[in-house]
């Protein structure tokens, strides 16, 4: 927790207010976004993102797997975030915990789509290898180092950039015996080629929150603290929300929410291509 | 003594709910010596008891009990297994019962009861040992597939007398329990057969239709607490946090004793009282047959 | 499926024959589902409150299949390792008794619908009016008949206001779910299967507030419209079911 006298407290606020944030950004600017692909080398794909003094780490490990009973013809995804001890003090023992699960339940809300799969970032059907049979499982594994506010925005783009990052490599089905039931095919993964993930359906996550009567993008953490609820979108290139959750105890009007979710759509347009920017940018640095 | 008549002194002056709080023993007794409880039931009567079967439909077999405030949920689900080899004709019975935060203010959630494991325990010890169930009928194919039965008891209000309650309310889920038609498909496993495509179907069902098990021997139990000369049947939770010593008598259909069960307690009791116990659980065990009768031909109607 | 190895779990339950199971349709042009109800009608709801006598208030919810139990406890001392505070805590779980699912489950707590279950409830709350204590909301699910998350919130709210712990508002939950071209509300398990997005909201009728909201899947601006539109309508009815249970309850002769 923030502790912040009065006098703080009323400067955050009447910044915010007047549409002059503390850190001299407008309601609806980000602060400064740095992207780094290709940080861990042992996984599948990997990115660190910082935006302002917040810095997470999401990684991509893929693994040869068996598709769940119930959906024979896809992959499966599962999503966990750890939250250093050392980024809050917040964060250590159970405290930690809570807010990691809770995360990665958002994360998977926002990225994952509906149970039929509509609306998911990530095409679940693309990782089926032979169906009802082998398929990949992607393990995304994010890292929050430090903290300063807006932590789901930052895994999402961090998610994103390292799906972006992620090669596959191409499975060889050797021998596909339909008719022996029980036992497995034979796959050959290749060492050599590697397939790209397609990340442009992947959304970003808009977070919105509500200060006084105004909203604002990318909080920090001084900031947070003073919100009265906090509203995280997520949204396709395509204009379309894929999730949304709430946060903080307040209650607001229904009118409210859909005028948050208005200008989300319209913030999202302008951070999906700064983020896209970034990534490539990112990826040629890489290559050099 | 000292002590008690001092506080039955102070007693005209205080308020009921004080002197109750304060001196719980006294106020019991005195109570006692008109042979009367607080909750003006006599010593050796239970209960209001009800019984209603099929309470949840995604079980095979569920009975929800209730013993005055103690409520209990059984329910039973079929599963298949494949038989030991010691004994490749019977099915199996796994039990369990549990204790979920919502029943009693001394449960609180990532910390199970004490009492849930002991009372667990103790269910399966009597149920299997009563014979009640021949595992036998669960067999589907020898030596191939057999019926796994799971009985889970939740507890959704603990004042007292669990283990009846959980015991009542085990016996009728059994009594509930419809073991669904399966047959068998080349894989050796085993699937649930629609009837609406069994004059279709080729294969040969498992088991022809819907069936019940037999029960034979079932068990019912009550539980008394011991305080001096006083026998109470069926306490309630205040009742049984104030006197420590307990005795549960376990009888079956017969009249055969099936266990005794008493931890200790203060009270070192003669065997006349357990006799009195024995007796009076004679008598609850007619009842309580009446209510599951009852009970079992309600659902029949429906 | 599975070989006979010695690792696999010994028992399965038995599922019925037809391997692929179909999926309802929805583009009937009377617009009536599997179980007779139009789209944009609810299952009917009973409620009652006072099911646990062990508990400071308690409720009982049955929307069709889906029967839950939600106990409150306190305001009662807080755990020891808790630091002091000026406001009161609330304390949510949910749990599952084992059989409550189509396959038998292990009964454990849910921690994510805990953790929006305190999300929808603590806004209601005036946790001001019990210091440095802690409210403990208990649910329990004994059957779970899809729509389970809305059911256990309404239900809680419902045993919170009987036992009396200050609120602004009933807190009354519906979902709805997106079934290909069609929204329908109130889904049963059979519909949230199929779902391609659900949506679900808490809402306090009077104060004219949403405590919480997720959406799911993939949603047009519009059909978001519709959809809260739908939801805030059916809470509005629900809050008035959940009132005039508190009342009947209030006006009845009290037992003790």
């Amino acid at each position: 927790m923030v502790g912040l006298s009065v006098g703080e407290t009323n400067f955050i606020r009447g910044g915010i207010a007047q549409d002059l944030r503390c850190d001299g950004r407008k309601r609806l600017s980000y602060r400064p976004i740095h992207i780094d692909t290709g940080v861990i080398p042992q996984a599948n794909g990997s990115a660190r993102v910082r935006i302002g003094g917040t810095d997470v780490i999401a990684s991509v490990k893929a693994e040869l797997g068996r598709p769940n009973s119930a959906q024979p013809g896809k992959g499966k995804v599962s999503i966990h975030i750890d939250c250093s001890a050392t980024a809050a003090p917040i964060f250590q023992g159970k405290g930690g915990e809570a807010l990691s699960t809770e995360l990665a339940a958002d994360l998977q809300r926002c990225l994952l789509g509906g149970k039929s799969g509509a609306g998911a970032g990530i095409d679940l059907s693309s990782l089926s290898i032979v169906e009802g049979k082998v398929c990949w499982d992607l393990y995304l594994d994010g890292l929050v180092v430090s903290s300063d506010g807006n932590m789901l925005d930052a895994l999402g783009a961090a998610i994103k950039a390292a799906l972006s990052n992620t090669g596959l490599p191409k499975v060889n089905v050797i021998a596909a015996d339909a008719t022996s039931s029980g036992d497995q095919p034979e796959v050959d993964v290749s060492d050599e080629e590697f397939l790209q993930f397609d990340t442009s359906a992947v959304p970003v996550i808009v977070t919105l929150t509500k200060v006084g009567k105004h909203y604002i993008v990318d909080a920090t953490e001084e900031e947070e603290s003073q919100m009265s609820s906090a509203m995280s979108i997520s949204i396709n290139r395509k204009g379309l929300i894929c999730g949304l959750t709430k946060r903080g105890g307040a209650g607001v009007d229904p009118s409210i929410v859909l005028d948050m979710i208005s200008v989300a759509k319209n913030v999202s347009e302008n951070f999906i291509n700064v983020l896209d920017s970034e990534i490539a940018a990112a990826e040629a640095r890489e290559e050099e | 003594m000292g002590s008690s008549n001092a506080s039955g002194d102070i007693s005209a002056d205080m308020e009921i709910d004080a002197f109750r709080r304060l001196f719980p023993v006294q106020f019991y007794e005195r109570h006692f010596v008109k042979s009367l409880r607080p909750d003006a039931r006599t010593l050796n009567s239970a209960r209001d008891t009800s019984v209603a079967l099929g309470a949840v439909s995604s079980a095979n077999g569920s009975a929800l009990v209730k013993i005055g405030c103690t409520t209990m949920l059984a329910a039973i689900k079929m599963e298949i297994m494949t038989p030991s080899t010691e004994s490749p004709d019977e099915g199996n019975l796994a039990i369990e019962f549990h204790m979920p935060p919502i029943c009693s203010p001394l449960v609180r959630p990532g910390r199970p009861a004490d009492a849930a494991p002991v009372i667990s325990k103790q269910l399966a010890d009597t149920i299997l040992s009563a014979g009640m169930i021949n595992l036998k009928e669960l067999c589907l194919v020898s030596g191939k597939a057999a019926w796994m039965a799971y009985l889970d008891i939740c507890c959704l209000d603990a004042d007292g007398a669990l283990f009846d309650a959980a015991l009542l309310s085990a016996v009728a889920a059994f009594s509930s329990l419809r073991i669904p038609v399966v047959s068998l498909n080349d894989e050796g496993r085993v699937f649930i057969s629609e009837e609406m495509e069994e004059g279709k179907s080729k294969r040969e069902p498992v088991n022809k239709e819907q069936r019940k098990l037999t029960l034979s021997n079932i068990p019912f139990s009550l539980t008394c607490v011991l305080h001096k000369n006083y026998i109470l049947a069926d306490p309630n939770a205040e009742e049984e946090s104030i006197i420590e010593t307990s005795v549960t008598v376990v009888l079956n259909s017969s009249g055969q004793l099936v266990s005794l069960y008493k931890p200790g307690g203060p009270v070192l009791a003669y065997t006349a009282a357990i006799q009195d116990c024995v007796a009076l659980t004679k008598q609850r065990v007619q009842e309580l047959q009446i209510i599951l009768n009852e009970a079992i031909s309600d659902m029949e109607v429906d | 499926m599975s070989s006979r190895a010695g690792t696999t779990p010994s028992t399965y339950s038995p599922s019925t024959q037809k391997k692929k199971p179909q999926k309802p349709t929805f583009n009937d042009s009377n617009g009536v589902r599997s179980d007779g109800r139009g789209f944009y009608q609810c299952r009917p709801a009973y409620l009652k409150t006072g099911a646990v006598s062990a508990a400071g208030g308690s409720a009982y919810a049955e929307f069709g299949n889906t029967k839950v139990i939600v106990s409150v406890f306190g305001p009662r001392e807080s755990k020891k390792a808790m630091m002091y505070s000026n406001v009161g805590r609330l304390n949510c779980s949910v749990s599952y008794t084992p059989f409550a699912t189509q396959v038998r489950g292990q009964g454990s707590e849910h921690k994510e619908y805990s953790s929006v279950l305190h999300k929808a409830l603590e806004g209601a709350i005036l946790l001001e009016s019990f210091p440095k204590t802690t409210v403990d909301v208990f649910a329990l699910v004994m059957e779970s008949g899809g729509s389970d998350l809305p059911v256990i919130i309404s239900c809680a709210s419902l045993a919170l206001a009987d036992a009396g712990i200050m609120m602004y508002d009933l807190v009354a939950a519906v979902s709805l779910s997106c079934v290909g071209p069609s929204l329908v509300i109130d889904p049963v398990l059979e519909e949230e299967r199929w779902q391609d997005g659900s949506l679900m909201l808490t809402y306090m009728p009077c104060r004219s507030e949403v405590t919480q909201l997720a959406v799911n899947g993939e949603w047009t601006t519009p059909k978001i419209h519709e959809g809260m539109e739908l939801c805030l309508d059916a809470c509005k009815k629900l809050a008035g079911i959940m009132r005039s249970c508190l009342k009947e309850e209030a006006d009845s002769p009290s037992i003790q």
